[in-house]
């Protein structure tokens, strides 16, 4: 199997300020602002092959999504190197972005006045899709997720179930080898998920792309994901298989699990518990 | 080629789409504008007493002022650098960063195609009224001047561009484009045609890329200045168009490297 994400001791930091409230401290932040560097994402070395499924797991401002922005070319890393499909991301080639795609479950990213029909339509354009063949692949796409009732009605008319659905189709459309899906069910209702999970595992098998997948629902990751990434603080805190996660926390993470019947999903609420509960020890990634 | 017939279709299909704002924005509110410039000159000229000014008579400046408001619509800015500064504050940009299109040229094709559907619907009103005032119109000249303001919306965008990257820096910047635009209305001969500036504040104005917009497309329609003259201004808008091309890009590369993908 070939590698087609590769980094090496990949990191973000951002410069921020923060300002006290109140009227006297608006007037000196004005003047004065006290910056401060956070690292959205610690130094990181990861390798994915093709085809592999990985979910990406962590608790709010963990840093998944700064890691997913970072593969796509979306933002520039600040430390460390990094290589999608043998390409560095942020140069944003074209060759690079004809091959990848990118869902942010809380951005629209298709035109919002239109119908999805004129966006699949000028997607087809901008990605030099054959026309006809587009429009087949659109409809088939949006035949196996039941929204071709939708397709001819503004963006903005949808609920957003309907509207996630577009957004999947019009990430799928040229058939990207690496697919970053951020969050893709987030706010949806439980059989609108379970359609979009039922898709995603369909179009899996039949295309096989390589997949970053982030959800805090651990259905979509147990479901979909072969691999699992558990983030904490903008570190790796582990990398493996999803079936090795429940023992490796027991062991390691010191977490209390109690019944040998726990499931993968309970011992990630328990790691976020710990977590939250102040827990400050960082653990090595193990494999 | 084909992406960018398809933008600018998607900017013909959006703007449509609201009809009733897209007819205030393409014909009622040129309509007001001329109004309210024809009306100030005309009381001007009669206020004053005079025949002339600047070598010039009424119906030339009535026919300056129907153009200009009309022409200087045409190469204003507004709808789409709002729409690129709010991308990059919002973090929508997203969407097109990681598709094979640049920031850049697809808003270019966006503001080509609206532009070009202006021009379609609000075209006839300026000739109509020229026509019905029998003000000075050159009609034959039409095409040239056409396909020089084409050239300066490439510019205009450009411009507009550069503005917007500003939001990678500032945030919230949206002020800035009103203020813009009202710096070039002036220094493009909206409000006043250029020639009637004393000196040398005339020639530097003359010379500058601004005055492409509106004072010698309208000047050189109307018979106020021939075609030697108005070619002139196809260098400086090449210069502006080169000197704005090379700051967009300063400030998109540098903007890029401190975006955080906001919101998302």
């Amino acid at each position: 199997m070939s590698i087609v994400i590769q980094t090496q001791k990949l990191s973000r930091s951002y410069e921020t300020y923060q300002r006290q409230e109140g009227g006297w401290n608006v007037v000196k932040g004005f003047f004065n602002r006290q910056v401060q560097v956070k690292y959205a994402l610690k130094p990181t070395d990861l390798a994915i092959e093709a085809g592999q499924i990985v979910g990406l797991v962590g608790a709010n401002g963990a840093g998944k999504t700064t890691l997913l922005k970072i593969l796509s070319g979306l933002i520039c890393p600040t430390g460390g190197e990094v290589k999608v499909l043998g390409f560095n991301p942020f140069d944003r080639k074209a060759d690079f972005l004809r091959q990848i795609s990118i869902l942010l479950g809380q951005k629209a990213q298709l035109w919002w006045d239109l119908p999805a029909a004129d966006s699949f339509n000028l997607l087809a354009s901008i990605y030099g899709l054959d026309k006809a063949q587009a429009k087949k692949d659109w409809l088939s796409l949006a035949e196996r997720l039941r929204c071709t009732d939708q397709l001819h009605t503004q963006l903005r008319r949808l609920s957003l179930g309907e509207r996630m659905k577009m957004e999947i189709i019009g990430s799928l459309l040229h058939r990207p080898r690496v697919l970053f899906l951020d969050e893709p069910t987030i706010g949806l209702d439980v059989l609108a998920q379970k359609t979009i999970r039922n898709f995603l595992t369909e179009y899996v098998n039949e295309y096989r792309p390589t997949i970053i997948l982030t959800s805090h629902y651990m259905d979509d990751i147990s479901q979909l994901a072969n691999r699992l990434l558990l983030i904490s603080q903008g570190t790796l805190v582990f990398d493996g298989a999803l079936s090795e996660f429940v023992r490796y926390a027991e062991l390691q993470l010191n977490l209390d699990i109690k019944s040998e019947e726990t499931n993968f999903e309970e011992v990630i609420h328990k790691f976020f518990e710990k977590e939250s509960g102040g827990g400050q020890n960082r653990h090595p990634i193990s494999n | 080629m084909r992406r960018n017939l398809a933008a600018a279709k998607i900017a013909i299909l959006s703007q449509t789409e609201y009809r009733f704002n897209f007819a205030v924005d393409v014909v009622i509110q040129p309509m007001v504008s001329t109004a309210i410039e024809v009306t100030i000159w005309m009381a001007l000229l009669s206020g004053m007493g005079l025949e002339t000014l600047g070598g010039f008579g009424r119906e030339s400046y009535l026919a300056y002022a129907l153009w200009a408001t009309f022409i200087g619509r045409i190469t204003t800015s507004w709808m789409y650098e709002f729409q690129m500064m709010e991308q990059i504050d919002t973090g929508r940009i997203n969407g097109l960063l990681t598709r094979p299109i640049s920031f850049y040229e697809f808003y270019l094709s966006q503001f080509m195609g609206y532009k070009l559907i202006c021009i379609v619907f609000s075209l006839g009103l300026p000739i109509l009224a020229c026509w019905i005032f029998s003000a000075p119109l050159h009609l034959d000249r039409l095409p040239l001047v056409l396909l020089m303001l084409l050239y300066f919306l490439v510019f205009v965008h450009t411009l507009s561009f550069t503005v917007a990257c500003m939001a990678f820096f500032l945030n919230r910047i949206y002020s800035f484009t009103p203020i813009k635009n009202l710096l070039i209305w002036v220094l493009a001969g909206e409000l006043i045609p250029l020639d009637l500036y004393p000196e040398p504040i005339r020639s530097w104005l003359l010379l500058s890329p601004f005055a492409a917009g509106v004072y010698y497309p309208v000047s050189y329609l109307t018979g106020r200045i021939g075609t030697e003259a108005f070619l002139q201004s196809f260098t400086g808008i090449t210069i502006g168009l080169v000197v704005t091309g090379l700051l967009a890009r300063v400030i998109w590369l540098r903007g890029l490297r401190v975006y955080t993908g906001t919101g998302a």
